[in-house]
């Protein structure tokens, strides 16, 4: 793989790789530092790399588990992931409904950062990024039966969860 | 799309049983129209994955401190290629320097080989001639050198009546 090759197929995928990496790590910097890590590993083993077929999965593989790397190195409790992410793109909004908006996106970033690892993991693989349950076994070195219970667990979850804020006014 | 084929599509992705076509069509329903009141608390939570899908780095400087960090490699390869073509052209050079150096010492020897006589009497003739050259000046020097024996033992004679004198 040449440079170009890299810059076609890996960099495109840089995004996917930060907000994965954000999401278990759980700081903008560190999650660039691993997304960062993570070409240069890929581009130094460009040669072995070759026959993979699914570059994409292969990368968000290496992203977890630099990442839980970097969280066992650190050893310290995954922080929430930073606000700043929340920018409300209907601007025809009033201010106050912008706010209200605002605040159940930040419940809904806790509800999920509240699941266990696993169950956060499949979740923001199926629904944030679109994997196919075949691709989250990749990228997870977990086996289909794992993913799917992990995803049904999360998902009933979040559901309870929303029913429960939604009673007391989302 | 109505409501109700939604909420049809909810109930299938609480059980997990949707596609990934329908959960995009789930997403994007949630995100375009307006949703009736029922569905709004499902509405937070797709438009939060939404919100997350666009999430970006938003850093220039990433590409260009990437691409620091991975052309060197590049560089150095090449580095390491244009070292080794120069050693070898050092070392080349050094080879045909030596060899020319041994055929021009070569080609001198062997005219001072052609310049020797082939008759051995021309050749004893000749070698008597330098000989007897040689012991002609041999002898001139051996009598400019008794000349200054002459003078050193003079002087010696000079220096001993001194120092007789001073003794006595």
């Amino acid at each position: 793989m040449n440079f170009e090759a890299f810059q076609n197929r890996v960099l495109p995928a840089k995004n996917k790789l930060f907000r994965f990496a954000l999401r278990l790590v759980g700081s903008e910097e560190e999650a660039k530092d691993v997304v960062q890590e993570v070409m240069i590993r890929v581009w130094n083993g460009r040669e072995q790399m070759a026959e993979i077929q699914n570059m994409e999965a292969w990368c968000m593989r290496i992203t977890k588990n630099l990442s839980l790397d970097r969280i066992r190195a650190n050893n310290r409790r995954q922080t929430q992931p930073i606000d700043g992410n929340f920018d409300v793109r209907n601007e025809a909004l009033t201010p106050h409904e912008s706010t209200e908006l605002h605040e159940s996106m930040q419940r809904i970033n806790q509800l999920m950062a509240s699941l266990p690892e696993k169950q956060r993991h499949v979740m923001h693989l199926r629904d944030v990024e679109g994997y196919s349950y075949n691709e989250i076994c990749d990228i997870l070195e977990l086996d289909m039966n794992q993913v799917k219970v992990n995803l049904f667990r999360a998902r009933n979850a979040v559901r309870e969860k929303l029913t429960t804020l939604n009673a007391y006014g989302l | 799309m109505d409501s109700k084929h939604i909420e049809q599509l909810l109930e299938k992705y609480w059980e997990c049983e949707t596609s990934l076509e329908e959960e995009k069509a789930l997403r994007d329903f949630f995100n375009q129209t307006e949703v009736p009141d029922s569905l709004k608390e499902s509405a937070v939570l797709f438009r939060y994955f939404e919100q997350q899908r666009q999430h970006k780095m938003n850093d220039a400087a990433f590409d260009t401190s990437l691409k620091s960090k991975l052309q060197p490699a590049q560089g150095k390869m090449r580095s390491l290629y244009m070292s080794s073509l120069r050693i070898a052209a050092g070392i080349s050079v050094v080879i045909a320097s030596f060899w020319l150096v041994r055929t021009q010492l070569r080609d001198s020897a062997s005219q001072e080989v052609a310049d020797t006589y082939d008759d051995p009497k021309k050749a004893f003739e000749e070698t008597k001639k330098a000989l007897q050259m040689i012991s002609k000046n041999f002898g001139k020097a051996e009598k400019a050198a008794s000349n200054i024996n002459m003078i050193n033992e003079a002087t010696d004679k000079l220096h001993s009546k001194e120092e007789t004198k001073i003794d006595s």
